[in-house]
């Protein structure tokens, strides 16, 4: 397996720096690792229980993604996140886990996930939102609106559209973590 | 809603955090701005504090507490992080301890021993003892303040770290006050005290840092 070499870390120092293109190309090259390793970890939760616990993760590393140090690596920070929500996914679903961090480095990576589970599904928590943070939620992940068009059709400014987006996904990482336990 | 979708999701969502730093030094700042000014309203400096800062056994208590407060920050910020707990080096702490204890040491060998008990008893331990955890309050809240907006992997042990930081740098804010130069006194109740702050804080942070 060749080595995805890091160019992790300019893309989410650009991305932590405003920049969504690059944020999106960060996400989609870790994804496949981060799923590689779930997976590695988690056979008996199933594939689509696993695709559950990586949106968990990449929610948590989403919210906490000003706390990598752009001078430090990415991947012991990455690492670090995604073994803190493994060990909790598996803790909130009744089961015990013991996850060396150097587990991490040979896992195989794993392209292609299939749908999440329906009980921890993310199109259920964001009917819990309130309807205006629903509708933006469902604007820009499933109809892949933009922000602006977003903010146009709700008669909000992008700004307005961003704060609102943000807090949404906060109450999503919340309602989640209590819907699954 | 698939991957792929929560991918396009959080691209969108470029609000950006503060670095970590720069909200530690908005929180922390003014929390010990106000235990400074609580300190000189409630208690009032000592009145030969000019003095005692030329005097290097009183100067020592300042230096001592405001290490420990300085390195345990330092600290506390790389456990806000989530790889925090492999890269922490506990040193800097180590060494604070140990040059208290060589002060202790010194101080116990060059008092006379019929003069220890009172030396180390002093007049104003209860003060002391309240006073400080008091002072600690704002700044360590600050500190949890941070941990909360990190990512805390190791609770406990931050929580812990973020008392001795917040009581250590309280303690030397303290020492403004503080008339008892001895090290037996200030190393043992001094010591005492951010002890008991940094257990309380440490319970409250493995409850609190979770997430």
């Amino acid at each position: 397996m060749a080595k995805q070499v890091d160019a992790w870390e300019p893309l989410l120092a650009a991305a932590n720096a405003g920049d969504a293109r690059a944020y999106a190309e960060f996400l989609k090259a870790v994804t496949p690792v981060l799923r590689g390793i779930v997976r590695a970890k988690g056979r008996n939760l199933g594939d689509a229980g696993c695709e559950d616990v990586l949106q968990e993760v990449l929610l948590a590393l989403h919210l906490r993604r000003h706390t990598w140090d752009s001078s430090a690596p990415v991947r012991p920070w990455l690492y670090a996140i995604t073994r803190h929500k493994i060990v909790d996914a598996f803790r909130a679903r009744g089961r015990k886990i013991d996850l060396p961090i150097d587990d991490f480095v040979d896992v195989l990576v794993a392209e292609t996930g299939p749908d999440p589970t329906e009980a921890a599904d993310m199109a259920k928590m964001i009917g819990m939102l309130d309807r205006r943070s629903a509708m933006i939620v469902r604007k820009i992940g499933l109809e892949g609106g933009s922000v602006a068009e977003t903010g146009a059709a709700l008669t909000m400014s992008d700004g307005a559209v961003r704060v609102a987006l943000h807090r949404a996904l906060k109450t999503l990482a919340i309602l989640r973590e209590r819907h699954v336990k | 809603m698939k991957t792929d979708e929560l991918i396009r999701l959080l691209a969108a969502d470029t609000l950006r955090q503060p670095a970590l730093q720069r909200t530690l030094m908005l929180a922390l700042l003014p929390a010990l701005a106000l235990a400074v000014l609580t300190l000189w309203f409630g208690l009032g400096f000592r009145a030969d504090l000019l003095t005692a800062l030329a005097t290097p056994v009183s100067v020592a208590r300042i230096l001592l507490a405001g290490a420990l407060g300085i390195a345990a920050t330092r600290l506390a910020l790389l456990l806000a992080r989530p790889e925090g707990p492999q890269t922490a080096r506990l040193w800097p702490l180590g060494a604070v301890a140990v040059a208290a204890l060589g002060v202790l040491l010194w101080a116990f060998v060059t008092t006379p021993s019929d003069a220890r008990q009172m030396a180390t008893v002093g007049k104003t331990m209860a003060t002391c003892l309240v006073t400080i955890p008091l002072l600690s309050i704002l700044p360590v809240a600050a500190l949890h303040y941070i941990l909360q907006r990190g990512a805390v992997t190791a609770p406990l042990r931050a929580g812990f770290v973020a008392g001795l930081a917040g009581s250590g740098l309280a303690a030397a804010i303290y020492a403004l006050h503080c008339t008892e130069d001895s090290p037996l006194f200030y190393v043992t109740w001094y010591g005492l005290a951010i002890m008991g702050v940094a257990l309380v804080s440490a319970v409250i942070g493995a409850r609190s840092l979770r997430w």
